[in-house]
């Protein structure tokens, strides 16, 4: 059974979401102290939802208080969503902005915040427009505002930017680069001051995590893995979409009951269980329970929760260049690894896919991965290098099959279809009607 | 931030144990235990660590991934491994030279870098000895000539984005920045102009790799064919510790040569590339004596000492002497010493007042937390490198105000002792207008005591370029019966100067010169110089008059010494000259006079007091290069933000500086470090304006 606890009741319109309990939780909260929130929050077990998992109150507890260190603190939004396979905090954004804007303002009474940014990504033009609109008609309701204010900031294109050092750079005017942490942004983040950073989906839990009480909301979903997630299920699934689950439910259930299966009576092959960052699952490994410590038994993660189905005959190789190609065309070029490994990666790739490698090649393959594994300044490197030797790892005899026929044997590009669009198809548009 | 540094803490380097402040950053703490950590864009003076180049990777224990050791700081308990006991170490090392290898030339045998080249040393230590890989290397248009000074390869580069970070926080001209993403990314100048400015040079010598290259030193030398000279810069008042690259017996490169109290390893482009005026064209090899109206004749060196004494007799005590302050001060007390003990010749036009040496080192600046600037002229144009000490102290958070401060301030900085009067401040430093001026005062006295004789003065001789150059020098060498003229250049001298004998170059001698802390420094003969040493031919004209005269530096140093500073001899001058603490009697402020500026004496009148300075991009030896001639600087009038205001004048509007009958179009500039009642024009583009000048949009 789906929960309904991040999506509820969705609406745009101000007056409906005040009408079924919206802006309750918030008043609850400011009836709180910081602490107490905060307090609340470390009970829920609310992890955040961008990717690392970090315990969100946590993260919280981390800013110094004003007395400790006199600076402004801020509030962060990450809804840079970029990750390929990932589009549940478009949905969020799209269907619920006034429990975002709520858990924004939670969020900002817990860590004594007047200042929230939220760095929304470029090419999110319905989402940003539907968004500001719903700031719009809390223009004269500073009984909600109170004295917040909050900036929505559109980014330019860069998958890289989703990194939170690399976004407060961004959002700072800089190049966007990730920085080395310590120092981390709880203590210098944006413009040296404290800082949280948190993704859409975790703000947006925010206010029922406060209205249902932090000790109701662990009650929800598996140890580790508390509440709710709203998943985004993509490829070769009869019914793509996001599907807001309990966390413990399997992925065969996620693929087959709510996704709808396979179409066109093909079998599956594999399933990426949390966007293309994540280690790939063969179609033997999906009877795994949907939470942190059942995919960490697997070796693998959800990630930021974008669900990508293969069938049989997606060719492996040639998503390894896709997604390879994504990472070589985003690394920021700030680390030497990532800069140079990426590319190099994607050429190996290449060389299999086309049929011109030798045993050698695969094996240079291997030692990339390894040599920029762990080397790299942020994830992004890492991410390519991981998911490149898990392909390797779990589909050998394809990679050797290429080696071997000296050929593709699936077709090549072709086999991707209705899966993800090529490197080329990546378009940047930012739209520019930014209304005034 | 704030972390107090006081408390020790042990770390453990390679089974080393070492002791350092908590904090220090891990290259340090493994230099203290002896054991290199290598880096490339690893570099303390561009601010905090980046770890973008991953050179530095290092295991810690207790942690599951390698760290960047640049961004590590040493905490108690902390066992590090480096590439010496560790193979993961070593292995990500390897991985980061073969990563940074896989795009790279490797064109070291046509490379300037090549053979002093961390790339080429760090591959050979702890990279790989053969390439893995087989796909077509990037290639980009090369090279690129992000100035007339400085070519870039972005093929070599690689991205370390040390000169980036130059450019950004250290300069502060935000001109170089690096443009697109990923394997694409390159280094670029903003919007593709020039690559303008004051320090531009210091990326080439940061830059890692042969892709920011002087074209200057383009394929002029291998590093084995190269002596490097170890000297201080004559160009400026701060006397900048250089290295002097030469290549049989020519000046080929100057470097920067790291003193941490004066110049922290930073060098203005002047002193870096206007070295070639030593190849001048018009250079004096001989002596000459004027010959028509502006022509010269070559004389032998016999006929012109002869000729010399008998000026010199025939004058006798009506004999006055304009010195410039580029002379050392041997030089200076050598000619001293004749005049005034062998002639009894008193009259002198010195540039500056005697020093008092010791002072604040000017590494002092940065740890202040006010700063004062009282100058007319901007400070980067007379002693470039103070500049970025006031802009490395205002990063970490010290405040600068121009024009009389309201307190006690850290620091002030004047252009003239006098507006130093009654500030309380904890170092002071006037900047001096010339290179070596109270040194050459400190020569002159030194020489002897008597006041001058009340005559008209028959004989003028002018020391040195830049005086022959001056206009007030100019006027008196037109009162003077004869001129004798000493100094490099023929324009110089032509038309005023009646016999000149050739003068060298501070990369040609050897001397000593007192910088504006206050510090005596060595300067060493980087080449010999086309001519006789002028030591050695003031040392035979000595003799004409019974003056004895070394021809040695370190001789005629000592007796300087003796009588000015304290005795402290030639050979204790190191090749990173120390400080002395200023004597308790000497505390109040240095006076300065104003020699070659008249106009800031103008009264206060309705109109704006114009100060034409000297930019500088300007002088005998900038004018002799010809790729420093886009530095000069722009045709602008500066103004302060009021008097832009009450006038409606807007920054980059083409306005009317008008005064007595002349005007001029320049662009406008507003300056926040420009007084109200003040506007600013450098000498190239201020014509004839009048001191009292009015400016309109």
């Amino acid at each position: 059974m789906a929960p309904d606890i991040v999506l509820e009741n969705a609406t745009t319109e101000l007056a409906e979401y005040e009408a079924t309990g919206g802006y309750a939780a918030l008043a609850k909260a400011r009836a709180m102290t910081p602490e107490a929130v905060t307090e609340d929050l470390i009970t829920s077990e609310l992890r955040g939802r961008g990717g690392a998992f970090f315990p969100a109150g946590r993260k919280w507890s981390f800013v110094p208080s004003k007395e400790q260190l006199p600076k402004p603190h801020y509030l962060v939004v990450n809804a840079d969503e970029s990750e390929p396979g990932s589009f549940k905090d478009n949905e969020i954004l799209s269907r619920v902005p006034h429990r975002f804007i709520e858990g924004c303002l939670i969020t900002a009474h817990a860590i004594d915040s007047q200042h929230v940014f939220v760095y929304i990504r470029g090419e999110y033009s319905g989402p940003y427009e539907i968004l500001v609109g719903a700031l719009e008609e809390l223009k004269d309701r500073p009984d909600i505002r109170g004295d917040v204010t909050i900036v929505v900031h559109r980014g330019a294109g860069a998958y890289i930017c989703g990194e939170e050092t690399a976004l407060l750079e961004s959002l700072e005017g800089k190049r966007g680069q990730p920085r080395s942490k310590p120092p981390f942004p709880a203590i210098s983040g944006l413009y040296a001051s404290p800082t949280v950073v948190n993704n859409v989906e975790t703000i947006t839990t925010v206010p029922p995590v406060i209205a249902m009480g932090g000790a109701e909301y662990a009650s929800l979903g598996v140890p580790n893995t508390r509440g709710s997630r709203v998943v985004s299920l993509s490829g070769n699934v009869v019914h793509g979409g996001n599907y807001e689950i309990e966390p413990g439910m399997s992925i065969k259930d996620i693929v087959y009951s709510l996704g709808g299966g396979i179409p066109d009576g093909r079998e599956l092959k594999a399933v990426v269980p949390g966007g293309s960052s994540t280690v790939i699952l063969t179609k033997g490994e999906i009877d795994v329970g949907y939470d942190f410590d059942s995919l960490a038994q697997v070796h693998t993660a959800m990630g930021s929760a974008g669900i990508v189905v293969l069938d049989d005959r997606c060719c492996i190789v040639q998503l390894g260049i896709r997604w390879s190609e994504f990472y070589e065309h985003e690394s920021c070029g700030k680390c030497t690894p990532c800069r140079e490994g990426t590319r190099w990666l994607t050429a190996i790739l290449r060389k299999l896919e086309d049929g011109r490698a030798t045993q050698g090649d695969l094996d240079l393959l291997l030692s990339v991965c390894d040599r920029i594994n762990g080397k790299c300044l942020c994830p992004l490197g890492d991410s390519d290098a991981i998911i490149i030797a898990s392909y390797v790892a779990k589909f050998r005899d394809e990679f050797q099959a290429h080696i071997d026929n000296g050929a593709c044997p699936f077709g090549g590009e072709s086999s991707l279809d209705g899966v993800l669009a090529p490197i080329q198809m990546h378009t940047h548009s930012p739209v520019a009607e930014v209304p005034a | 931030m704030s972390e107090p540094q006081a408390d020790l803490v042990t770390v453990k380097v390679d089974e080393r144990e070492i002791q350092v402040p908590k904090g220090t950053g891990m290259v340090e703490t493994a230099a203290a235990a002896g054991i290199e950590i290598p880096v490339f864009c690893y570099e303390p003076r561009l601010g905090p660590p980046v770890g973008a180049c991953r050179m530095c990777l290092v295991e810690v224990e207790g942690m599951p991934k390698l760290q960047a050791g640049c961004t590590l700081t040493a905490q108690d308990g902390m066992v590090v491994k480096t590439a010496r006991t560790s193979d993961q170490a070593a292995e990500g090392q390897n991985a980061t030279l073969e990563f940074i290898l896989v795009n790279h030339p490797l064109d070291c045998p046509v490379c300037d870098k090549g053979g002093e080249c961390p790339l080429q040393d760090l591959t050979f230590r702890y990279g790989p000895g053969n390439t893995r890989m087989r796909f077509p290397k990037r290639t980009m248009e090369k090279p690129i000539p992000i100035s007339p000074l400085i070519a870039l390869d972005r093929e070599r580069c690689i991205l370390c984005y040390r000169c980036t970070r130059f450019s950004e926080s250290v300069a502060e001209d935000g001109q170089l920045v690096a443009i697109n993403r990923g394997a694409s990314s390159v280094i670029a100048t903003f919007e593709d102009e020039p690559y303008k400015g004051h320090f531009s040079g210091n990326v080439t010598e940061i830059c890692p790799v042969g892709a920011l290259t002087s074209t200057q030193y383009r394929f002029e030398a291998r590093p084995w064919e190269i002596q490097n000279v170890p000297t201080v810069c004559g160009l400026c008042p701060v006397g900048c510790n250089i290295t002097a690259t030469t290549r049989e017996g020519k000046v080929k490169r100057v470097l920067s040569r790291n003193h941490p109290e004066v110049d922290e390893g930073w060098l203005c482009d002047k002193g870096r590339y206007a070295f070639d005026h030593l190849e001048a064209r018009d250079r004096i090899t001989t002596p000459l004596r004027k010959r028509g109206l502006r022509r010269f004749e070559a004389s032998s060196w016999e006929d012109a000492i002869d000729e010399v004494e008998r000026l010199l007799r025939e004058s006798g005590t009506t004999t006055a002497t304009a010195l410039s302050g580029g002379e050392s001060v041997e030089e200076a007390y050598a000619l001293a010493k004749i005049l005034r003990q062998g002639l009894g010749a008193h009259n002198a036009v010195l540039p500056e007042t005697p020093s008092q040496l010791g002072g604040s080192p000017l590494s002092a600046i940065r740890g202040t937390k006010t700063i004062a600037v009282l100058s007319d002229v901007p400070v980067v144009e007379r002693a470039p490198i103070v500049d970025l000490w006031i802009k490395a102290a205002r990063r970490s958070g010290a405040t600068v105000s121009y024009g009389v401060p309201t307190g006690a301030v850290g620091a002030l900085i004047t252009d003239d002792a006098a507006k130093a009067a009654g500030i309380v401040a904890e170092h002071v430093y006037v900047l001096p207008f010339t290179p070596n001026g109270r040194g050459v005062a400190d020569a002159w006295s030194a020489a002897g005591d008597e006041e001058p004789v009340d005559e008209k003065q028959r004989v003028l001789i002018i020391s040195g370029d830049e005086a022959a150059t001056d206009p007030s020098v100019r006027a008196l060498a037109a009162e003077a019966e004869t001129v004798i003229g000493i100094g490099m250049f023929e324009e110089s001298f032509r038309g005023i100067a009646d016999l000149v004998l050739p003068g060298t170059s501070y990369l040609e001698r050897d001397g000593t010169t007192v910088n504006l802390e206050g510090r005596l420094q060595r300067q060493r003969r980087a080449v010999v110089a086309p001519v006789p040493d002028v030591l050695a031919w003031l040392s035979k004209l000595g003799e004409r008059f019974d003056v004895e005269l070394s021809p040695h530096a370190s001789v005629l140093f000592d007796e300087v010494s003796e009588r000015c500073y304290g005795g402290v001899t030639y050979a204790e001058l190191g090749e990173h000259a120390t400080l002395p603490p200023l004597a308790a009697e000497a505390q109040t402020p240095r006076l300065s006079v104003d020699s070659t500026q008249t106009q800031g004496q103008a009264e206060r009148s309705p109109g704006l007091r114009l100060v034409a300075y000297r930019p500088l991009f300007s002088g005998a030896a900038v004018e002799r290069t010809p790729e420093l001639a886009f530095q000069r600087p722009d045709p602008v009038v500066e103004l302060s933000r009021e008097d832009a205001q009450t006038r409606g004048i807007r920054n980059s509007q083409t306005v009317t500086v008008s005064s007595n009958g002349t005007s001029l179009e320049l662009r406008a500039q507003v300056a926040r470090d420009l007084l109200p009642g003040a506007v600013r024009i450098a000498r190239d583009h201020a014509g004839d304006l009048h001191p009292t000048v009015e400016v309109r949009p």
